[in-house]
């Protein structure tokens, strides 16, 4: 019994052993994700909350990209939230104490591809750092308000799960500043709390508004009898329903505000069968109705915000569709003026800086807005990267471009790197509408596809960006189209004249969309039931093709066969043809038997590029309240699937993708996260390299040329992590290494790939640029406490550059500057001189890098060669190129050593003038040392001091063409070789002035210099 | 076989408990980083500083040499092509000089940047006797620097100025902080990075790697409790 106890602990043992060891995000940390953005169209903004004190912080929520704040009004913004959860309810700061800040998870914007929180948190340090303190699963909080009187009370306005019942919902109040929490106000499982408001001028009044809604994959339902609007006058402990005034029930969502200076005055949009403006006098215990524009009462939903000045109780502001304000009190509105450039539609979030109403931020569907006029006129904040994106997809060009759809926000390419780094003026817009697929065509260079929402697809010229209508049409036989919102439009991966679509059925062209071959019959379940969105939306109708069902939602052709096409429906089909369509097999049960939820959309399917039966598919059951990650395999064409599952997933599943070189390596993208497997789905681990923990990965390539991982996020843009070779690389056995230098192919010598400089793009996102040179990489099992060098040395083994290296625990990255250690140059003069920091690049040949970790030493040959791809720079160029610069190396470190002289005699020369006291001895020692000065003022810029005054002597000649000729790939041209000449011959004249100085004084000097005391020659003067 | 399991089990939850041990406070947390880096009673016997070291630009040294002396003055120096530069920081007054891009004269500090860094003239570091200079400390819990597990502590000075400090979980060194400085009404953030730590021969441990984003800094040598001549800290050009 005991062995067999002692076997189990070896056995933990073995686990805790090999835990030290385990690969994870941290080994490859150095590989940080560049975030693309771009900022020129941003995403859906949930909540904006400033501090009252100083009117330039700021804290803005978002949909699905955390919280940004500014310490600076907008100028720039920070993600301060980027290990919790990315969807924002909203935000509320404690304005008697600013530094605490409390958010909601869980956008309550309830659209279909609205995300899920997990909570409430608080920070106590202006969002340094969170906690979680508590309403775990409330999915969706949309409102906190805190007592101003006493902020331990604090009010939580939590609607609650959009795809299930739940007990969660609710109004929830703290009476010890958030530390525990009780349901305040509960009206069934269906309804939850909406909005809150907190009576400033007497904080025991509290009204509520309750909501009815609820969300299923093919229908909206908005409203109820369950809904009303509520009022306690006692701090929350009791309520009674507000109804005089209002329309008679059922209600939908209820939009609240009242007059921060004179609460009484209250307004209030009112869901019902005729949704309208209703407006109170008397603290909201009656109401009357109020006629108002459409952008007043549109879309109550997903408009649910109502904002009154904090100084002027007449001035109402009403962020809608569009944005518009009252002066009267909400009797009449008027619309913002485009006068400053369009304000992007679909509003949800607006603060007003209460000590100076004029100022006024605006969350929209595509970002920030900031206004100086009370709201009539807007500026766009270009600088906050939280598109939301669908797909991202990838050309073939150098540098390869990213395509890819935001919802919202249209559909939009950008190069992947760019003279000065990826900045918004480099994104360029191709459709319109909510966008989604954004695809290159596979074989024509200057075509794409993009569609909005709904299946409406568009054939583009990427020459002038005209576009064609492609979409398939229904005809003879046909039953009525079914689009999905997010329709996939594919190239077909084996044959890359193939492009594929789908409604209900699967559509096939080869020749871009001019013919269509409809390949499949319905492959949906085609349940009538799941298919009447035109009653869709509850109280206020709402079918915008985001509830069409029984659609084809995924289509994936074989990299290795093209007559292999699988497809995924959204109503749980996973099909498969072997044929090119003649024949379909459903896998739909053969998933079930692996454990797959019945009805869950299939959201992406990966064809292995190693096995033709082999597939990885994705399953997202979210819809029906199920937030499970599903992922699956089937290594027999979809006969058996294998469930993949892990304790790190979290979120339901968006995307699955397999490595392009390594079969063994695939991503996992899901609402919750970025997840890798380096084992074949063995053991999974979180992505966290520069990657928001949970971010809302919903598509991920690999560009083959570059191995870069691209992948679109729903609420932070695009990200990507370049060259992922050294994911590829690692092993378990280099885990276990103690240091490990990796093996590097041959090294092109450049300056880098772009040049440009001048002015920094001002403002706006910058998503900057793959490396510029390749980097040198080793591997660390653990931080380094010791002191970590790198070293390069030559064939001969001389040392030819050294510097520190980095200490991370895992892949450690340092980046040789390809060039030798930089001359000694001369010292002094006026200013300083940069020919210090300047050296020759190497020449092609062998080197070896040596990682020096303490006292031990690591090493791994380098080959450094010729870069090919600059066609205007041979080898013979860089060859005269190096033979020149280090000429002028030399000349740097002779001129140094002639000024290092000079400064020495006459450092002497001050020495002896101290201790000398005749006349004649002074003079001529004056005389001495003038006459070095005279000399030294010609080698060095010694006179202006200005930055603005040029002032060019030996030195600064000397560092000018040196510059001129090693900074740059190009042969020196005739006249840069000339002036090489003529500058060694004024440092032969410099050092031969030198000589005959030297020799003229330092003879005579034991002659002249006396002591005073009738001694002579005893101070020697001179460097002999 | 009750009994295997429950051994089995016992086993386990003894190795889980071994790696979640963690339920610190930032006084233990601190005490123990100060024992790491040789105990409060050798701290409270330096009374001056000199480090030497140099700052490596694209393979160029840059020699950095920084006096201290406890609670009265400091001055950090680099050279460059025949110049030298200084910041100096006394009880009284501070001065920058930057001759390399020609500024001829230094330039004083306001009096509010004196006022507000007195506290970095503390050459016993301020976690040696905290609560009696008036400083207070939070536990973060664990975070990890670049993937190192540290145990995190904010810690503010008596002037409410924050800097929030990482010591790995392993030796309890603090490898790293993190600041916000109000820089005349601009918020600036400040990393340091502190590494390959040596114990000195008056028993005190030292950050031979430091690293503040102005490049990485070797130290060569440092000297505990040498005179250093108050003239050290007069300005000059």
């Amino acid at each position: 019994m005991k062995k067999v106890v002692l076997l189990s602990l070896s056995a933990i043992c073995a686990i805790a052993v090999q835990a030290q060891t385990k690969i994870n995000s941290y080994t490859f940390g150095a590989k940080e994700a560049r975030w693309l953005g771009p900022g020129t169209m941003s995403g859906r903004i949930t909540a904006i909350e400033g501090v009252a004190n100083d009117g330039k912080t700021l804290y803005i929520g978002t949909a699905g990209g955390g919280i940004w704040k500014s310490t600076n009004a907008g100028a720039s913004f920070k993600p301060i939230f980027d290990k919790y959860c990315m969807s924002i309810g909203c935000i509320a700061v404690d304005q008697s104490n600013p530094a605490t800040v409390f958010a909601g998870t869980g956008e309550s914007n309830m659209r279909n591809s609205v995300s899920i929180g997990d909570g409430l948190y608080m920070s106590s340090d202006a969002g340094d750092n969170w906690t979680k303190v508590g309403l775990d699963s409330t999915e969706h909080i949309a409102k906190i308000a805190i007592d101003p009187q006493n902020s331990q009370n604090i009010f939580v306005a939590v609607p609650g799960p959009l795809w299930s019942d739940s007990k969660h919902r609710g109004l929830y109040k703290s009476t010890d500043g958030g530390k525990t929490w009780n349901k305040i106000l509960y009206v069934n499982e269906k309804t939850g709390c909406a909005d809150v408001l907190v009576d400033p001028s007497d904080p025991q009044t509290i009204f509520a508004s309750m909501w009815e809604f609820r969300r299923f994959p093919y229908a909206f339902s908005s409203g109820g009898k369950s809904s009303g609007m509520y009022k306690s006058t006692d701090g929350g402990r009791t309520w009674k329903e507000i109804k005089e005034g209002l329309p008679a029930k059922p209600f939908g969502r209820i939009a609240m505000a009242l007059a921060p200076s004179a609460p009484k005055n209250m307004l209030a949009i009112v869901e019902s069968k005729e949704t309208g403006l209703y407006i109170s006098s008397d603290g909201g215990e009656t109401w009357k109705s109020q006629s108002a524009t459409m952008n007043v009462v549109s879309r109550p939903f997903y408009f649910s915000c109502l904002v009154v000045d904090p100084k002027d109780p007449k001035r109402v502001y009403r962020p809608g569709y569009g944005f518009s304000y009252s002066d009267d009190g909400g009797h009449s509105f008027s619309d913002a003026s485009y006068e400053g450039g369009w304000v992007h539609s679909d509003h949800h979030a607006l603060w007003i800086n209460p000590k100076y109403t004029n100022q006024m931020y605006l969350g929209t569907d595509g970002g920030v807005y900031h206004s100086l006029d009370r709201g009539a006129t807007w500026m766009f904040a270009y600088n906050l990267p939280v598109g939301q994106f669908y797909h991202v997809a990838c050309d073939n060009k150098t540098p390869y471009n990213m395509y890819g759809g935001l919802q919202d926000n249209g559909s939009w390419m950008a190069p992947s790197e760019a003279p000065g780094g990826v900045n918004n003026s480099n994104w360029t817009s191709l459709y319109g509408g909510d966008g989604f697929w954004t695809v290159p065509d596979g074989a024509d260079n200057n075509v794409a596809y993009a569609e909005s929402q709904g299946g409406n697809i568009g054939r583009i010229d990427l020459k002038n960006f005209k576009s064609v209508d492609v979409a398939p049409q229904k005809v003879a036989g046909d039953e009525k189209l079914r689009w999905n919102w997010n329709t996939p439009i594919v190239v077909g991966q084996s044959n890359k004249h193939n492009l594929y679509t789908g409604a209900q059925y699967l559509y096939k062209t080869t020749n871009q969309g001019r013919t269509w071959n409809k390949i499949s019959g319905d492959l949906t379940t085609n349940d009538k039931k799941k298919q009447q969105q035109e009653e869709s939306g509850g109280l206020s109708e709402d079918n915008t093709s985001a509830e069409n069902h029984c659609t084809i939602f995924t289509i994936c052709e074989s990299p290795l066969d093209e007559n292999i096409v699988w497809v995924g429906t959204d109503d749980g089909n996973l099909q498969v043809t072997f044929d090119g369509g003649k024949t379909w097999t459903n896998c739909a049960k053969n998933c079930a038997a692996a454990g797959i939820a019945n009805q869950a959309w299939v959201s992406s399917i990966e064809a292995s590029l190693y096995d033709k039966n082999t597939a990885y598919a994705t399953f997202d059951n979210h819809m029906y309240g199920d937030m499970a990650t599903y992922l699956a395999v089937t290594h027999d064409g979809g006969k058996t699937w294998q469930r993949i599952n892990s304790t790190e997933f979290t979120g339901f599943a968006h995307k699955i993708k397999e490595d392009v070189k390594n079969r063994n390596l695939l991503f996992l993208g899901t609402e919750r996260g970025l997840f890798c497997t380096i084992d074949g789905g063995e053991s999974w681990f979180r992505m966290k390299n520069h990657v928001p923990d949970y971010s809302i990965v919903r598509d991920i390539q690999i560009q083959p040329q570059t191995n870069d991982l691209v992948f679109a996020t729903h609420g932070r843009g695009i990200m990507v992590i370049n060259d992922i070779s050294s994911i590829r690389a690692i092993t378990k056995d280099i885990a276990d290494k103690e240091v490990y230098v990796f093996e590097h192919p041959p090294m092109p010598i450049t300056t880098g790939k772009y040049g440009g400089g001048g002015s920094p793009v001002s403002g706006g996102w910058w998503g900057g640029n793959p490396d510029d040179i390749a980097p040198i990489e080793y591997y660390l099992k653990d931080r380094a406490n010791e002191d970590v060098k790198v070293e390069i040395y030559d064939a001969n083994k001389n040392l030819v550059q050294s510097f520190p290296g980095s200490k991370r625990k895992g892949l450690n990255r340092v980046y040789w500057n390809m060039r030798m250690k930089p001359p000694k140059t001369a010292t002094g003069g006026t200013k300083a001189d940069y020919g210090s920091f300047i050296a020759p690049m190497v020449l092609p040949g062998n080197y070896v890098v040596k990682v020096k970790v303490g006292e031990k030493e690591y090493t791994t040959p380098l080959k450094m060669v010729h870069d090919e791809s600059n066609k205007l720079f041979n080898e013979d160029d860089r060859k005269t190129q190096f033979d020149a610069g280090m000429k002028i190396y030399h000349m740097h470190e002779e001129l140094a050593a002639l000024v290092d002289k000079i400064n020495t005699d006459q450092k002497m020369i001050k020495t002896a003038l101290d201790s000398t006291v005749g006349a004649k001895s002074k003079k001529w020692l004056n005389d001495y040392y003038n006459k070095l000065e005279e000399l030294r003022n010609t080698l060095l810029a010694s006179k202006h001091k200005s930055i603005f005054a040029d002032e060019k002597k030996l030195r600064e000649e000397i560092t000018e063409l040196y510059s001129a000729v090693v900074n740059v790939e190009s042969r020196p041209s005739n006249l840069q070789l000339q002036k090489l000449d003529v500058l060694t011959d004024d440092l032969k004249k410099g050092k031969d002035s030198y000589e005959k100085i030297d020799g003229e004084y330092k003879a005579a000097a034991p002659k002249v210099i006396s002591d005073g005391k009738g001694n002579k020659g005893t101070q020697r003067v001179g460097g002999q | 076989m009750r009994t295997i399991k429950i051994a089995i089990m016992a086993a386990a939850v003894a190795c889980v408990s071994s790696f979640s041990t963690f339920a610190q406070t930032a006084e233990e947390v601190i005490k123990k980083h100060i024992d790491a880096i040789g105990g409060e009673a050798a701290w409270k016997k330096v009374n001056s500083i000199k480090m030497e070291g140099s700052i490596n630009y694209s393979g160029t040294e840059v020699p950095v040499t920084v006096y201290m002396k406890h609670k009265k003055a400091m001055k950090a120096e680099f050279s460059y092509a025949g110049m030298t530069g200084y910041t100096i920081l006394t009880d009284k007054a501070g001065w920058v000089y930057l001759p390399f891009g020609g500024q001829t004269k230094p330039e004083p500090m306001t009096e509010d940047d004196v006022k507000k860094s007195q506290e970095d003239l503390d050459v016993q570091g301020k976690l040696i006797d905290y609560k009696a200079k008036g400083f207070t400390v939070t536990f973060l819990g664990k975070d990890d620097v670049e993937g190192t597990e540290c145990f995190k502590i904010k810690v503010v000075s008596p002037a409410k100025k924050e800097e929030t400090m990482y010591f790995d979980a392993t030796n309890f060194y603090h490898i790293r902080s993190t600041s916000k400085v109000d820089m005349n009404g601009k918020e600036v953030e400040m990393t340091q990075t502190y590494s390959n730590f040596k114990k000195l021969p008056e028993g005190i441990v030292w950050a031979m790697n430091q690293d503040s984003g102005n490049g990485p800094m070797t130290v060569k040598s440092v000297e505990i409790n040498k005179t250093i001549e108050d003239a050290v800290f007069a300005p000059k050009n």
